[in-house]
């Protein structure tokens, strides 16, 4: 990235492709509808790192990050942006447009685990919700679902295997 | 010594968590002694701190936990000159051979006997004493049927609508509901073909097809004279997998009638056993308000506060009391439901990866302080969700005069929860009380499976503001790097907290 390059405006790319944009310098209000509410970041010994945003607070964390992808923790919800300058906005969108729309998804394990068994087969299609694998972890059985529509492509996961967290077990071709 | 003559002194509690700090609240009101076990999975548990006596078994470090080790709870209780011994839920409460086993050692099991424990633990003696006593049962064949004859008449005596079922199947497959015999004749050749296609068998049976049955149950008391009351129902439809994940007091489903029927079916199975102590019985409710006997759970349930704030009766002290040989003081004219009460059981687990565990270090927690809201836990700050237990955090129960007024002040409670560290079904209950169907009582036990498209809420602005942080980091990060060019009026530069993140990474 060109070190000399302004920068008057960055978005958030949401892993369902919703888009927020932010003027840089970054402020700390946002406007909404006609007026602008100030959002902070705060952090106190009673309830640790917070947003306080129309005089209510949100739980917060960064769950990782890593080059411009960030896994954060609002509200008990979590949620992944790439971040994205209008410069890689616009490369994202040439690159997308020449391999077409689809975009690959791993599913990772949530925790370690045993696999009882593996429901999904390289090449069949599978519904947002659609359960993958049973991993079982703190002696519950708990089906790992596909968090996308799409075709897998390639199924890691074998039945009566020890998974460590974050082992991907199944990759998908979004739709 | 005679644990019926005389009063229990000292109670071993043979549990952990928030049903240990419950039973050793209202001993000490009672003021009997109580003893926990500190283990080697959770040393500083907040637990011990409620009880008189710590008995340290953080030596121990076999395999079974010592919540489910026999030999080893008889002699602590035993060490420890326990008289009595509550085990709470789970673990060992609903295992006849060990209830047997503390009497044998004149230890005053806080609990049924043994001979109910056992009846009502085995399915098939269960099901017959339902059926000697004229309880509702979801009838079925008692084996396989060979043809449509048999399937006629067998549905003829069940009562429709039935439910073919293959004797090998699973999950669905094989799986067909009739609504009358012309569309038995039809079906029963196809779901035996389809079982034989898909299972290699082609034997099939009929059980009574239960449609969008409700989880009705209700709450016994039983003493050792053979006085058996109920405390009247509890809701528990809302459930995954079959985990409740909330329930109320009473029922939008039963109006003083049908409670009055289904409570004296309960009573009746009660006596039966000669059920003494506190124990549910549960029954599936369906659309025309039939009700089927399901079974008998012989212990204190995870939920049985919503039936204290309702009856204000305590069920602890009631076992407590039962076991040591005091009359019922309640007959079942005495038991009145005031009010409302709604229990969600907040847990450890990721509602965005199919309520997966997700255990931790609970880093910060608070509950919201209000004379209606009451929370039973066995957590606080610095407590660490661990893998060798179950996943809940704390029960969060509200109470109001109605139903109304307690599904509003539970909206409210949900948002001033405060637990950091791991990911709770919070979100879950957020998105339950503000869905129409849930608000109007119109649920069944496939509620979420069936009516809820996504299991989450967040609101408006929430997703918008998790992405003016992701982009706030990503410019103060990048500003140590130099990478781009930004101008930081508003910076401070990179914050303590996410340093601490940083550093904790590598």
């Amino acid at each position: 990235m060109n070190n000399k390059l302004h920068i008057n405006k960055l978005f958030a790319l949401s892993s369902e492709k919703r888009k927020f944009s932010f003027t840089i310098p970054l402020k700390n209000k946002i406007r909404i509808g006609k007026r602008d509410y100030t959002v902070q970041l705060r952090s106190d010994d009673k309830f640790g790192t917070y947003i306080l945003w129309k005089n209510r607070k949100y739980p917060v964390e960064v769950v990782r990050s890593r080059q411009n992808k960030y896994e954060i923790l609002f509200n008990d919800i979590s949620y992944t942006f790439t971040i994205e300058t209008p410069f890689s906005l616009q490369r994202m969108k040439v690159l997308d447009s020449v391999r077409g729309k689809s975009v690959s998804e791993s599913v990772k394990a949530p925790m370690p685990g045993k696999l009882l068994d593996v429901l999904v087969r390289e090449g069949s299609t599978i519904l947002r919700g659609e359960p993958l694998v049973i991993l079982e972890a703190m002696k519950m059985q708990n089906e790992i679902q596909s968090p996308v529509n799409g075709t897998i492509v390639k199924v890691h996961a074998k039945p009566n295997t020890n998974v460590m967290k974050d082992d991907v077990l199944v990759e998908i071709k979004t739709e | 010594m005679n644990a019926e003559k005389e009063k229990m002194k000292k109670i071993l509690i043979a549990n952990r968590g928030e049903i240990a700090i419950r039973i050793m609240k209202t001993a000490r009101k009672m003021k009997i002694l109580t003893v926990a076990i500190r283990t080697a999975a959770e040393p500083d548990a907040m637990y011990l701190s409620f009880a008189d006596e710590v008995f340290d078994n953080t030596e121990d470090l076999s395999e079974i936990p010592v919540f489910l080790d026999i030999e080893k709870l008889i002699s602590i209780a035993l060490a420890t000159g326990s008289d009595a011994l509550h085990p709470g839920y789970g673990f060992l409460a609903e295992n006849a051979y060990f209830a047997q086993k503390c009497l044998d050692n004149n230890l005053n099991f806080i609990g049924p006997t043994p001979d109910a424990i056992y009846k009502m633990g085995n399915k098939t003696i269960a099901r017959r004493l339902a059926m000697q006593n004229g309880i509702p049962l979801a009838m079925g064949s008692d084996g396989n049927i060979s043809d449509e004859e048999e399937a006629v008449a067998m549905a003829e005596k069940i009562g429709y609508p039935v439910i073919i079922k293959a004797a090998s199947g699973g999950g669905g497959r094989g799986m067909r509901i009739v609504r009358d015999e012309v569309e038995m004749v039809k079906m029963f050749s196809v779901a035996s073909r389809e079982a034989e296609k898909a299972f290699k068998d082609p034997s099939v049976f009929i059980e009574k097809y239960i449609e969008n049955p409700k989880h009705i149950e209700f709450q016994i008391l039983g003493d050792k004279k053979g006085n058996i009351i109920h405390l009247g129902e509890r809701e528990c439809s809302i459930q995954r997998k079959h985990q409740k994940l909330l329930e109320e007091a009473p029922s939008v489903a039963l109006d003083p009638s049908l409670r009055k029927k289904m409570g004296s079916m309960a009573v009746r199975i009660a006596k039966a056993v000669k059920y003494l102590s506190a124990g549910t019985v549960e029954f599936l409710l369906d659309s025309e308000k039939n009700f089927y006997f399901m079974e008998m759970n012989t212990r204190i349930q995870v939920e049985h506060p919503v039936t204290e704030i309702v009856t204000g009766i305590d069920l602890i002290e009631q076992q407590i009391r039962i076991a040591n040989g005091e009359e019922l003081k309640y007959r079942q004219s005495d038991i009145k439901i005031n009010g409302w009460a709604i229990e969600c059981r907040i847990n450890a687990e990721d509602v965005q990866s199919g309520f997966a565990p997700d255990p931790g270090r609970i880093e910060k927690l608070s509950m919201p302080d209000y004379p209606y809201i009451r929370v039973d836990t066995g957590i606080r700050e610095g407590s660490a969700i661990v893998a060798s237990y179950d996943s809940m955090i704390a029960k969060l129960i509200i109470s109001g005069k109605d139903r109304r007024e307690a599904i509003t002040r539970c909206k409210m409670a949900l948002d001033k929860v405060w637990i950091k560290g791991v990911k709770t079904t919070l979100p879950f209950f957020r998105l339950l009380v503000r869905n129409q169907n849930f608000q109007d009582g119109n649920f069944t036990t496939a509620f979420i499976e069936k009516d809820l498209e996504k299991y989450y809420y967040n609101s408006e602005y929430e997703e918008m503001l998790a992405a003016w942080l992701a982009t706030k980091l990503f410019v103060e990060e990048n500003l140590q790097s130099d990478s781009i060019n930004v101008d930081f009026r508003d910076g401070k530069g990179m914050s303590p907290w996410l340093l601490n993140k940083r550093i904790n990474q590598f």
